[in-house]
């Protein structure tokens, strides 16, 4: 998009530092300057991918096979067949098909795996063996593994395949043969049939995207956007259209500092010992001082009675003020030293408190994120009153919500910390993480704190903490993250 | 209707074939879709009866498989106490519609005259099978004795 204006963007604010972070994964892909070199080494969550439309993928897609088509002087169809059984790997497909061709085609099951016998037809009828019905041999069509049927069965078999939702994978109809049709093929016995045919583009669309791995469907709710990204790493994106976060190599909820196999093994064993989960995920405690009975009805650890004004820590119910200091136990799990020696049944005891402690406060920041979803909801009513009220404008209070998620995003990340601490081996290694775990969860109930009492806290002291908060879980991300 | 037509052909093939694994064909005149016969199994402990099994073909036939259950009651681990059977050849995803009612057949009596433990539906049994395979034998032989039909004469 050349302009006689000398702005290579259709941004009005391109030159803008913060906008142009927003456009940079779009905008800046294929020109990799030193600007995004260095957001790759400062940032530990930065990931270079796009949100793209169908149309844009389907497009992308014909690229390729265009291009490998007429590389390999190959029908687009045999093309498709070909780059789907490859993971859509356009040089390998070359490498081997200029290698060996035959095998090429048998592996992607084109052709049978032995060569079938040429059938010398000497009638000019034939029986079809699908619906027993003799016909002209002209009725008659056939794929590469040479089994004949009548062209009605073959339609007939590629509605009823198609119906069942399976496009790529539709097959011979002969026993034990594993050929499969290609599209031109199956289009070609669906002519006049529109509905028919919209399916299995729609469905061959969706295999080709799922083979793909490069390409992610948005897993948002009737959200069509396909996120695209040359490396396959386990980091968050977002898709701008839903807004929905993921982890990009697994699919599943973003989970970093844990990686892809620990947290499918540690959501596995929660799902396990839901019994167990459930007799602690009990909302209410008592105050250690006078005993009244709490709700957490907010994200912060940090409580104060409404009653005797004691501040505690709501997950260990210890003093809040030997909290204050760098070092946070609360976060860190105390193994038994002379566990080796004791009972089974000791040790079976031993396992399931460890496994409890590191779940309580998983789980307690889950809530904590909830619960804090609701103050923001409360604080933008309380702002609007404000607003309308004239003390001061809309843009004058931005910084509270600003202030809010980023809360979310620390104490998002600070939850998945969890899971990555319990299934981490005993060592100066883990000490370290949870030493970093710790001041972590300090500053951001710190930052929590504030935020629900945000218009009576300094501006420049909620920045302040907001600032700490963040260089906290950058650090903690840095140092184990590694992916 | 390509289903009727494939059917009839497929019934009389069968009928001249002669299987002697499985015999008393019965055939509602009005309804082809419903098959019933016995399983005659020539492996202990299964060869001291007959199993009554009935074969329902859907109306999209051959280019949806048949379905296949037991009547009679058997002691085996890839059969379940509703009669219920798997067996790949009749799985949707396996299915061919070139494959025919005799070959389904053969692989049935196939799978129960040698039971695969590795893919049970009844998991009790394919561990007694795989653990204890005399005690299995045993039982399976008592319970055939209990249950099963009648072996044809001939």
């Amino acid at each position: 998009m050349a302009t006689s204006q000398g702005n290579d963007s259709d941004m009005d604010c391109s030159d803008n530092e913060d906008c142009y972070d927003d456009y940079n994964d779009y905008y800046n892909d294929d020109n990799s300057d030193g600007e995004q070199l260095d957001m790759s080494k400062t940032d530990p969550e930065y990931f270079d991918y796009k949100c793209l439309s169908e149309e844009e993928v389907e497009r992308l897609l014909n690229e390729t096979v265009e291009s490998l088509s007429n590389r390999l002087f190959i029908s687009p169809s045999l093309a498709k067949v070909l780059l789907h059984s490859h993971e859509w790997n356009s040089n390998e497909v070359i490498c081997k098909y200029k290698e060996n061709p035959q095998q090429t085609l048998i592996a992607a099951k084109i052709d049978p795996p032995t060569p079938s016998k040429s059938i010398i037809v000497t009638s000019t009828y034939l029986s079809c063996p699908v619906c027993i019905t003799t016909l002209n041999i002209d009725k008659f069509i056939k794929l590469n593994c040479t089994h004949m049927f009548c062209k009605d069965c073959w339609t007939t078999h590629f509605e009823v395949q198609i119906a069942q939702g399976i496009s790529t994978a539709i097959s011979c109809m002969a026993k034990d043969c594993v050929v499969l049709a290609p599209e031109d093929f199956v289009l070609k016995h669906l002519q006049h049939k529109t509905s028919i045919r919209e399916k299995y583009q729609h469905f061959t669309f969706r295999d080709y995207v799922k083979s793909h791995p490069e390409l992610r469907f948005c897993p948002g709710p009737n959200c069509s956007v396909i996120i695209c990204s040359r490396e396959i790493k386990a980091k968050r994106v977002v898709c701008d259209k839903c807004n929905t976060g993921f982890c990009f190599k697994c699919g599943c909820d973003y989970h970093a500092p844990t990686d892809c196999q620990v947290i499918k093994k540690w959501l596995t064993k929660c799902a396990d010992d839901s019994e167990t989960a459930n007799y602690i995920s009990a909302h209410t405690k008592d105050c250690p001082k006078c005993h009244i009975c709490i709700e957490k009805n907010g994200g912060c650890n940090h409580m104060q009675c409404s009653n005797c004004k004691h501040d505690f820590c709501w997950m260990c119910l210890g003093d809040w003020k030997s909290h204050g200091s760098e070092y946070y136990e609360c976060s860190r799990y105390r193994e038994n030293p002379n566990i080796a020696h004791e009972s089974a049944h000791a040790q079976a005891r031993e396992a399931l408190k460890k496994y409890l402690h590191y779940y309580e406060r998983w789980e307690n920041h889950s809530k904590s994120l909830k619960l804090e979803e609701q103050t923001l909801e409360k604080l933008r009513t309380r702002i609007n009153k404000k607003v309308m009220s004239g003390l001061g404008t809309w843009i004058d209070w931005q910084y509270l919500f600003t202030a809010a998620n980023l809360l979310a995003k620390c104490r998002y990340t600070l939850q998945y910390t969890y899971p990555f601490a319990y299934y981490m081996d005993t060592g100066p290694r883990k000490e370290l993480f949870e030493y970093q775990q710790a001041q972590l969860e300090a500053e951001i109930e710190n930052l929590s704190w504030k935020v629900e009492r945000a218009e009576t806290t300094d501006r420049g002291d909620l920045e302040n903490q907001m600032d700490i908060a963040e260089k906290r879980r950058t650090t903690l991300l840095k140092d184990f993250l590694d992916v | 209707m390509a289903a009727t037509r494939r059917l009839q052909k497929e019934l009389g093939d069968i009928k001249n074939s002669g299987l002697r694994s499985f015999r008393d064909i019965q055939v509602d005149e009005t309804n082809i879709l419903t098959w019933q016969g016995l399983i005659v199994p020539d492996s202990p402990p299964y060869n001291k009866g007959a199993f009554k099994i009935e074969i329902n073909f859907p109306a999209e036939y051959p280019f949806k498989p048949p379905k296949i259950n037991f009547k009679t009651k058997i002691y085996h681990p890839n059969i379940d106490e509703k009669g219920q059977v798997c067996l790949p050849i009749i799985s949707a995803e396996n299915w061919k519609p070139a494959t025919k009612t005799d070959q389904v057949i053969q692989a049935l009596v196939a799978l129960v005259n040698d039971p695969e433990p590795e893919h049970p539906l009844r998991a009790d049994l394919a561990e007694e099978y795989l653990k204890d395979k005399k005690k299995f034998t045993k039982n399976a032989e008592e319970y055939t004795k209990k249950h099963s039909e009648k072996r044809p004469s001939d």
